[in-house]
């Protein structure tokens, strides 16, 4: 047992458990958002620390390896700004602001352990920790819309973890443990035949899996929830939800299946299962995308489209493919809150997520406009920003995988994501403001827009800097 | 001894032009509009200046500046710029053109509330031209590529109240995405076949015979599905008459000068490639002159000034392609060796580029002119404008010659050039070339007989600052940039005396030019070498007969145009040689049947069906946008239940392929 | 006759079949729960089960801490669960599902 190894989740809980208990005694909560995002710092340091580590203790349970670090510096990264960027939006919240923060660090503990488990009892552990935390965020507004998002959330959790257990049973019963490097042992002499259908109840098991973790990327058929609880959920919990809960996901995703069933007699068939599931999940959220009015509704749909390019690169089985994801992720964190802290800027002033509320709005203000407009561009994948070079990319992997009919549904697919991006962009500049009072903004939110828009420039410019660290990460596993 | 750091600085120019306005100017000097157009002008002077400085120092050529950006494993980027005698060419037309726009604009501009907005893109937009032009790979040109088409999407939508102002910019925006799309795949071809980006070792490539066959093939056409798309060229011409929705100056600029030419350039700087693939280049070269007479047949029936010159455009966008095309073709059939026919490929096409860039900058210019008097594009609510606006009419009048192909202005040179090599390497398409010159020649003298011939029948009524009574000339800010655009309207086709212009745009892209295939003109040679080389003469001739028949149409009102069919008697005592009787009599029942016959047809072709398929795809998505929504229905049990028939239909999918 | 694998699998295919379709049936927020708890408890047996049959005669504890592992999470969720139903009860005056559909589309 090494407590070492495990030091970034142990502090981040230390940090939740002080942010509870000083909650009782401080009045002034704004201290609350500072101690958690100078706590962050901790976990973040222990994590850089670790950076290079690679091995495996508490029987298996907790594997650090670069590509864990990767994801647990990203997902820190992206708490860290929602919880600077909640401060104003707080207000709202009469009561209980201590544990909205402490509830964020716990689903954030939980997604990092996600990332870094070898074992399916504590992937299916570190997953119900992050997923009861955001249950509980989801509805914390505890309006109509609030509550019912989180009740569809937590039923369809629920449903599909159900669902991801009994794959987990399947899987467990037909190969004997819970270890992934175990079970890969025995995958490869269940399908020596080398296909899936030698052995149906392994088939039926992944699939099973599939459901449960494509529910937490958003992939078509298991998307139903997002529209709805991205609506819903107090706007910075829906910019978690649609980045950090979706990127630890995909690191589950990526672990689990080239770590149990990445031999390759079958990875064609699990890469086809989400190559198809991918050309669907893009094709449907661009297009129902198209005719939202709201603009959470519309990132709901961009979201599931983004899990669709993100599979793009888990179809294309290769290290060009892997670090892909990774750097997918990345830029689509940074894109994908850049945009969402400019709503809830914007929100916090207005009180609306319309689109059409969105008219004019460069008059009111140009620099959250403009920070709005690009992050958008960004999500198209419009030179010079981060998400050109991440779809760039990942279907370079493609197509070197020879998926190049997937290659052309995604290009068709960016084409038609800018109508309604650019749909935004167009009200924000060309209709006429509906008031002329400015939207002000404060001291943190400046600050998380700033580090996410320069990000998001940055890498679209010169993104080898985390493109290198994806490529150390993903060769860390086979 | 110049340094490769200039070409940075020149790109960098207009974009220090953007930063500076949209940072400081718009926010802190709202009330000086003024200012902003001081920044783009004094800033585009400099790079015009710098460019002039380029193309003297074209013994050096070329001048590299590449960044090696991206190494990852075999994947390698380099960013870079290159200066050769192509694109010192094109940096001259672009610095100047834009330089000469945005002082007119100035003037027509004057009091809008947008002046700061309208500068900031204007330099965005010339800043993605001038990198277009000096980028040394595809990827580069793609970025630059989308700039332009990003800047050219925001201008035409300046006025974004007019609904037709906005419709018309999302078209363009749309209808040339189709084209990129194919450009993007292209790229992709070329770079997973050859592993490089870089334009001159593609060209390479494609002379060596290594990169070759269906691929080849495959990728021209898709390179030039794009230049398809920023040309206009049938069938993506449409958006570019409803782009004249934008200020005047854009349309001078973007619509007919510098960004729809960025086709024209790209094919030129891939020539190579093309004429390496038989079918490719045919296919260019067919496009070029279907699309030159096609727009132009269009040009006969316009009304509005501004679209008459929209089609002129595309006609003659054409009309290069078509003079890059005949001589790859010349090339790909193995007439012309590579060494002989790329650089007169490219001086073919680029020449004519360049000269109408110039004249076709000065008759918008003009039209805005003529607006800004009459309040109206209408040519047929304007009329005897001659009187009123003199130098305006000069500068028309010369433009007009110029692209009607009269001797000694510059279209006729630049022009020839091409009706010459389209005879001599493909016959048929020289028909239509040759016809193209007639219907150009008679739809630019029916503008100018409109407008500034006869009298003044009033112009737009009620129509704001511009209704007064009298039409009066435009201010010296808008007259002076004509008259220097004028200037080169009428002389810079005479660089080619000698082959001199020849021979620098030979040399683009490392090729000799061998003098052999080069018909280097004196400046008489035209009448005095006729027994030689009867073309001139020919073409010459053939756009005369096309300015007559406007004059008998619209000045002389021989012939009425309505009732153009009923007086043939008067033609026969008008004109004693049978020769021209029959060729007008021929045309008169052209102009009957055809401009009000097929004409009108091809018109409503274009209109309900080219843009029905082109509008009908977008309402496609959006209908299935609709539909799918409810699927969403709202109730979560339907969710859970998506789940499990997810799971489902995956097992049965599986089991049905395994 | 002696109880093997299948006769275990079999019972937890029917409970997690009924937990199924009480879930995506039944209209009461409250029942709905209880029915993911037959769902999760089904997924118990089959763990179980396959934990006791996996190597004949030696006990493979695996499936048992698993299985101890999901009903302490679904205890967990139930809290969470019936904590929201309660915030929905006191919006709408009403625990009905279906009435949920404030947003879609």
């Amino acid at each position: 047992m090494n407590f070492w190894l495990l030091s970034p989740e142990l502090s981040l809980c230390g940090i939740a458990l002080a942010v509870v208990l000083l909650d009782l005694v401080i009045e002034q909560k704004k201290v609350l958002a500072v101690i958690s995002v100078f706590g962050l710092i901790i976990p973040i340091a222990f994590t850089i620390a670790l950076w290079g580590e690679q091995q495996a203790s508490f029987s298996g349970m907790l594997v650090v390896d670069n590509f864990s670090l990767f994801f647990k510096f990203l997902i820190l990264g992206i708490s860290a700004l929602v919880i600077i960027s909640s401060v104003d939006y707080v207000k709202k919240f009469a009561r209980f602001q201590g544990e909205y923060y402490a509830l964020i660090l716990f689903s954030t503990g939980g997604l990092m352990l996600m990332c870094s488990t070898g074992e399916l009892i504590s992937i299916y552990i570190a997953l119900e920790l992050a997923s009861i935390s955001l249950y509980a965020l989801v509805s914390f507004l505890k309006d109509p819309k609030s509550s019912e998002a989180g009740l569809k959330y937590m039923i369809l959790g629920a449903i599909s973890s159900a669902v991801l257990l009994l794959g987990m049973a399947f899987v467990f019963g037909i190969t004997g443990s819970t270890h992934l490097d175990q079970i890969a042992d025995k995958v490869s002499t269940l399908v020596s035949g080398g296909q899936l259908w030698d052995s149906p109840a392994l088939l039926f098991g992944i699939v099973l899996m599939v459901a449960g973790f494509g529910f937490k990327i958003a992939s078509v058929p298991f998307q139903m929830w997002v529209p709805d609880v991205y609506e819903g959920a107090p706007t910075p919990i829906t910019a978690f939800l649609s980045v950090a809960s979706k990127a630890a996901g995909f690191a589950v995703i990526l672990r689990v299946f080239y770590t149990a069933f990445g031999i390759e007699a079958i990875s064609a068939d699990w890469g086809m299962i989400f190559a198809v599931l991918g050309a669907i999940s893009m094709t449907l959220g661009n297009v129902v995308a198209i005719a939202q009015t709201n603009i959470k509704r519309m990132l709901g749909y961009s979201s599931i489209a983004h899990a669709g390019y993100i599979m793009v690169g888990l179809a294309a089985i290769s290290t060009l493919g892997k670090s892909g994801v990774l750097f997918f992720l990345a830029g689509y964190a940074l894109a994908n809150l850049g945009a969402f802290i400019a709503i809830i800027a914007i929100s916090n002033k207005t009180g609306s997520d319309e689109i059409s509320d969105y008219s004019g709005m460069s008059r009111r203000s140009p620099v959250i406009s403009f920070i709005l407009a690009f992050c958008l561009i960004s999500l198209i994948g419009i030179p010079p920003t981060v998400g050109f070079m991440a779809k760039f990319y990942i279907f370079n992997a493609a197509i070197q995988q020879d998926l190049l009919w997937l290659v052309i549904i995604a290009v068709l697919n960016s084409t038609i994501s800018a109508y309604y991006y650019l749909r935004v962009v167009k009200v924000i500049y060309i209709g006429e403001p509906l008031s002329d009072e400015p939207i002000p903004s404060s001291i943190p939110m400046r600050v998380s827009l700033a580090i996410t828009s320069i990000g998001v420039l940055v890498l679209g410019i010169y993104p080898w800097i985390v493109l290198r660290l994806a490529e150390t990460a993903v060769v860390t596993f086979p | 001894m110049l340094p490769s750091t200039v070409l940075w600085v020149i790109f960098l120019l207009p974009l220090f032009s953007l930063a500076f306005i949209s940072l400081v100017l718009r926010p802190f000097f709202n009330n000086y509009p003024k200012l902003s157009g001081y920044t783009i002008i004094s800033c585009l002077a400099v790079a015009l200046g710098l460019s002039i400085w380029v193309m003297t120092s074209s013994d050096q050529f070329p001048v590299e500046s590449t960044i090696e950006w991206a190494v990852v494993g075999d994947f390698r980027i380099s960013l870079g710029f290159v200066a050769d005698n192509l694109t010192a060419i094109m940096l001259i037309v672009v610095t100047g053109i834009s330089l000469m726009v945005q002082i007119y604009s100035q003037g027509y501009m004057h009091g809008d509330p947008g002046y700061h907005r309208y500068f900031a893109f204007m330099s965005l937009f010339t800043a993605s031209m001038l990198g277009l032009v000096l980028a040394s790979n595809l990827l580069l040109v793609y970025v630059f590529w989308e700039g332009v088409g990003l800047g050219s999407y925001l201008l035409i939508g300046f006025w974004f109240h007019k609904p037709s102002a906005a419709a018309a910019a999302k078209k363009a925006f749309i209808v040339t995405r189709f084209g990129d799309f194919g450009f993007l795949i292209a790229i992709l071809i070329l770079y997973f076949t050859t592993g490089t980006f870089n334009i001159a070792e593609l060209n390479n490539l494609a002379m060596a015979g290594i990169l070759g066959g269906t691929t080849l093939t495959l990728a021209a056409l898709g390179i030039f599905s794009g230049a398809v798309g920023k040309s206009a060229q049938f069938p993506l011409h449409t958006w570019l008459p409803d782009a004249m929705e934008g200020p005047t100056p854009v349309s001078s600029l973007i619509h007919a000068a510098t960004m729809v030419a960025a086709g024209v350039y790209l094919v030129a700087r891939t020539l190579p490639m093309f004429a390496s693939s038989e079918f490719a280049i045919m296919f260019v070269a067919v496009i070029g002159g279907v699309t030159a007479i096609f727009a132009a047949s269009m040009g006969l029936v316009m009304n509005d000034i501004k679209r008459v010159l929209a089609y002129s455009t595309i006609s003659q966008l054409g009309y290069m392609m078509l003079g890059l095309g005949t001589v790859g073709v010349a090339i790909s059939q193995g007439y012309l060796t590579y060494e002989e026919g790329i650089g007169l490929g490219i001086a073919v096409g680029i020449f004519h580029l360049f000269t109408h860039a110039f004249f076709k900058c000065l008759l918008f210019l003009g039209a805005g002119s003529v607006s800004h008097a009459s309040g109206t594009f209408d040519m047929r609510l304007m009329g005897g404008l001659r009187k009123y606006m003199p130098w305006t009419f000069l500068v028309f009048l010369a433009g007009a010659l110029s692209l009607s192909g009269i001797w000694p202005l510059a279209g006729f040179w630049s022009k020839d050039m091409i009706v010459l090599h389209a005879w001599e390497h493909t016959p048929v398409l020289f028909w239509l070339a040759i016809i193209t010159v007639f219907m150009t020649a008679f739809y630019m003298f029916r503008v100018i007989f409109m407008t500034f011939g006869g009298e003044y029948r009033g112009g737009e009524q009620g129509h704001g600052d511009h209704a007064h009574g009298e039409p009066h000339e435009s201010p010296l800010v808008m007259v002076f940039p004509m008259a220097v655009l004028a200037l080169m309207a009428i002389g810079c086709g005479w660089a080619i005396w000698g082959g001199g212009a020849a021979q620098f745009l030979g040399e683009a892209g490392y090729y000799g030019l061998h003098g052999a295939h080069w018909h280097a003109h004196g400046f008489f040679d035209v009448f005095t070498k006729v027994g030689e080389e009867p073309m001139p003469l020919i073409a010459l001739a053939v756009a005369l007969a096309g300015i007559l028949l406007a004059y008998t149409m619209y000045s002389a009102k021989w012939i009425s145009p309505e009732r153009v069919g009923k007086v043939f008697a008067p033609l026969y005592t008008l004109f004693s040689r049978k020769y021209y009787l029959d060729e007008l009599y021929e045309q008169v029942f052209v102009v009957r049947i055809l401009q009000n016959g097929i004409f009108r047809l091809i018109e409503l072709f274009d209109i309900y069906v080219v843009d029905g398929i082109v509008n009908g795809v977008a309402n496609i998505t959006v209908v299935g946008s609709s539909t799918l929504r409810r699927l969403q229905t709202g109730q979560l049990q339907s969710y859970g239940l998506a789940i499990v028939l997810g799971v489902l239909i995956i097992m049965v999918v599986l089991f049905i392929y395994r | 006759m002696s109880l093997g694998l299948e006769h275990y699998l079999i019972l937890s295919a029917i409970l997690f079949s009924i937990g199924l379709y009480g879930a995506l049936a039944k209209r009461n927020a409250v029942v709905v729960l209880m029915c993911i708890e037959i769902m999760l408890n089904a997924v118990n047996i089959a763990m179980v089960a396959f934990s006791r049959y996996l190597v004949p005669d030696v006990v493979v504890l695996t499936g048992h801490v698993f299985a101890i592992f999901i009903m302490t999470v679904a205890a967990a969720e139930a809290a969470v669960g019936l904590a929201i139903i309660i915030t929905i009860y006191r919006n709408r005056h009403t625990v009905d599902i279906e009435q949920a559909d404030l947003m879609q589309g």
